[in-house]
């Protein structure tokens, strides 16, 4: 079977490629803070610069991983449910559903070894730079060399390869048991429960901040594992309730919408499992952004106020702080674009199936676009409410406040980018999509 | 029930005419001429099934008909009106006034339950989606009972019969019919037949079905032959034995064929 994953990963390399970039980019981001660890293990680095590394390097990188864990295994979600067609074929053919399973697994393998192995380059190069406005800010002292070793590999292979195969199998056991006839509450309360526990999981998280030190400088950790464990929850959680709220707006929704609303609102309320693969980057995105962004303007405000910074200058470690939460948060946001290109593209077939019933081009997209504005707001109101659970106990706990003193800007913003990338892309993979003949786009190119 | 909304009077006396019609795929020394000059008329009310060997351009025949693709030449009239140039959208919206299709595959939506598939294309035309007239339909074709199932919680029979009414539910000019039995085994395709051929006796459409299958072409009135992108002749009230036999022959009919080209084809 691993001749099997092996000839489908080489003949098929367009279908890999949004698993291989999420695989590399994860790789890159967790490699490069990785490699402060190594830097700093280096024999004569001084203590106060080793210091400032591995408190970066594991709180930031720390919940990079986990945001990284999970933007993979979203995507090999996603990837591996488009191929349920392929695995029924495979059934027929006599394989067992444990062959099936060792050659999807097999291919996410071996695609994030190929994503982590390619990660290698950018993220010495990444170190070094990060190293560069470590020593730029004076937080490290300028005669630290860059080391490059096994912390940055081991923590790079070991996440991109974990949370790959680990989302694989998941998937596939599901499409080999869709495929056998199985279906229903089973799988259903599985997920449930999953949504719960990271539910509970985040709101700990979340709640550890009060029970912290104020002046602890991993304060910001707890707020942040615990942002990200919320996003997760609510994303697969949403797509019940968001069915669930449509099925009782269904008379008004249909008599607003038209056709177009009408295909939207049924897609949506009965295509739960598809919409928590979009939906997770889409919160995580907003949710990440928003708590992330807001903690370290607050960090930055009680580090100036506190006179802490008295050996560095403060904008310079600013600016370096804006640039580590930045990288996570372009990193989420190209997550982001390409779950939806992969979700939207797939629908190929379904769009032509429209276009024969007797849908135009325009009402495509009409249907298209509503869904992307549901999708929007509900990741928007979701990620929100994940971001301010980070954000409050973390601006408590260091200051006085409930809220930042930033004001909404940087929310406004991050929701702006939000429903820009989501419309944009969903739209305009979409109209690709749709420039094929519909008697074309019907027929199954497995 | 099923009685038209137009007048009686405004329905065409011919449900579909093809006029010098021609389709080249490619350019150069890969060029393949699919239909080469195909002209025919199809009287309202008829079944006619089009056969021919594979690569003779039956698919192209039938998408080049329906609106599905743009012939390089030649003239297409459904119900009375003319195919015109225009966008895809235009295309569209003509297709859905006067063109039902069944296909091999269904082309269900998979998130719609039985009577919002067969209610989709009057929604997507801004038209009055008739409960009772809908109910109806699918009564007829024996999925009274099924109203709410999704498509994959029935059989490929059944899904058939769904993609059936939806085409009739529209009541077009033409229904065409591209491989309807393709994945279906003997006795929901017989049903299949059935069910199209009593459409066209009970309720005067007109049905064309592309076919390879000399059984199912025995169900149509008359059958086409098509070889190599030309007519290769016709058959009247057709049984599966002179439709497979013709079916042998039309390979060494090549030389023959040009006569039976004729200018108008009536049939």
């Amino acid at each position: 079977m691993l001749f099997l994953a092996m000839r489908s990963v080489r003949k098929r390399p367009g279908r890999f490629l949004a698993t291989l970039l999420s695989a590399f980019l994860g790789a890159v981001i967790i490699m490069t803070f990785g490699s402060l660890h190594d830097t700093a293990a280096a024999p004569g680095v001084d203590e106060v610069s080793a210091e400032s590394m591995t408190l970066s390097a594991s709180v930031v990188g720390g919940y990079g991983s986990l945001l990284v864990f999970f933007a993979i295994a979203s995507t090999l979600t996603v990837a591996v449910r488009q191929r349920a067609e392929e695995i029924r074929l495979l059934r027929c053919t006599g394989a067992t559903p444990a062959q099936i399973t060792r050659m999807v697994v097999g291919e996410a393998a071996v695609v994030a070894l190929a994503g982590a192995a390619l990660a290698v380059g950018p993220a010495v190069l990444g170190g070094r730079l990060l190293l560069g406005l470590f020593r730029d800010s004076g937080q490290v002292a300028a005669t630290v060399a860059p080391a490059f070793g096994a912390m940055a590999l081991g923590s790079g292979f070991g996440v991109a390869l974990l949370a790959s195969v680990g989302a694989a199998f998941l998937a596939v056991r599901r499409a080999t048991r869709a495929a056998a006839g199985a279906r229903g509450p089973a799988r259903r309360r599985g997920r449930t429960w999953a949504g719960c526990a990271a539910l509970v999981a985040g709101t700990g998280g979340v709640l550890t901040t009060y029970a912290v030190d104020p002046a602890d400088e991993m304060l910001m950790a707890f707020p942040a594992y615990g942002a990200i464990l919320l996003s997760v929850g609510f994303a697969v959680l949403a797509p019940a309730l968001l069915g669930r709220i449509l099925e009782l707006l269904r008379g008004p929704l249909d008599a607003l919408g038209g056709a177009g609303g009408y295909l939207s609102t049924r897609h949506l309320r009965r295509r739960g499992a598809e919409l928590a693969g979009v939906l997770m980057p889409m919160i995580i995105f907003t949710g990440m952004a928003t708590a992330t962004l807001y903690i370290q303007g607050v960090e930055s405000d009680w580090v100036t106020r506190s006179g802490l910074d008295r050996t560095v200058e403060d904008k310079n470690l600013e600016t370096l702080n804006l640039v580590v939460v930045g990288i996570i948060v372009v990193f989420s946001c190209i997550m982001l674009v390409n779950s939806l290109y992969a979700a939207t593209s797939y629908r190929r077939r379904e769009f032509g199936q429209q276009r024969l019933a007797g849908a135009t081009p325009g009402q495509v997209l009409g249907v298209v676009g509503r869904e992307a504005v549901v999708l929007t707001l509900t990741g928007l109101v979701l990620g929100t409410a994940a971001g301010m659970a980070g954000i409050i106990p973390f601006t408590m706990v260091r200051t006085d406040q409930v809220l930042p003193d930033q004001g909404p800007g940087t929310w406004l913003a991050v929701m702006t980018v939000a429903a820009v990338a989501t419309l944009g892309t969903s739209l305009g993979t979409a109209r690709r999509a749709l420039s094929t003949p519909a008697i074309d786009a019907v027929t199954v190119a497995a | 029930m099923f009685e038209r909304k137009r007048k009686p009077g405004s329905r065409a006396a011919e449900a579909l005419r093809l006029v010098s019609v021609s389709k080249v795929y490619g350019t150069g020394d890969g060029a393949v001429t699919a239909l080469d000059g195909v002209t025919l008329s199809l009287p309202t009310g008829s079944f006619t099934a089009v056969m021919g060997p594979s690569g003779s351009g039956k698919s192209t025949l039938l998408q080049c008909a329906a609106g599905l693709d743009r012939p390089d030449r030649g003239q297409v009239v459904v119900d009375g009106e003319e195919m015109s140039g225009g966008g895809e959208a235009a295309l569209t919206r003509f297709r859905r006034e006067r063109i039902g299709f069944v296909f091999q595959q269904y082309n269900l939506l998979p998130t719609l339950t039985v009577e919002e598939n067969t209610a989709l294309p009057l929604r997507l035309a801004g038209r009055r989606a008739d409960r009772e007239n809908i109910r109806a339909v699918l009564t007829r074709v024996g999925l009274g009972e099924r109203l709410g199932h999704l498509p994959d919680q029935l059989s490929g029979g059944q899904r058939q019969r769904v993609a059936i009414a939806r085409a009739l539910v529209t009541r077009p000019g033409v229904i065409f019919a591209d491989e309807p039995t393709g994945a279906l085994d003997t006795r929901s395709a017989r049903e299949v037949l059935g069910l199209l051929k009593e459409t066209v006796r009970l309720h005067g459409s007109t049905v064309v079905l592309v076919t390879h299958d000399p059984v199912a072409a025995s169900y149509a009135d008359s059958v086409l032959f098509l070889a190599d992108g030309r007519l290769a002749g016709h058959l009247s009230a057709p049984t599966a034995e002179a439709v497979a036999e013709r079916m042998t022959h039309l390979g060494g009919r090549v030389a023959g064929r040009h006569a039976d080209n004729g200018p108008l084809m009536e049939v």
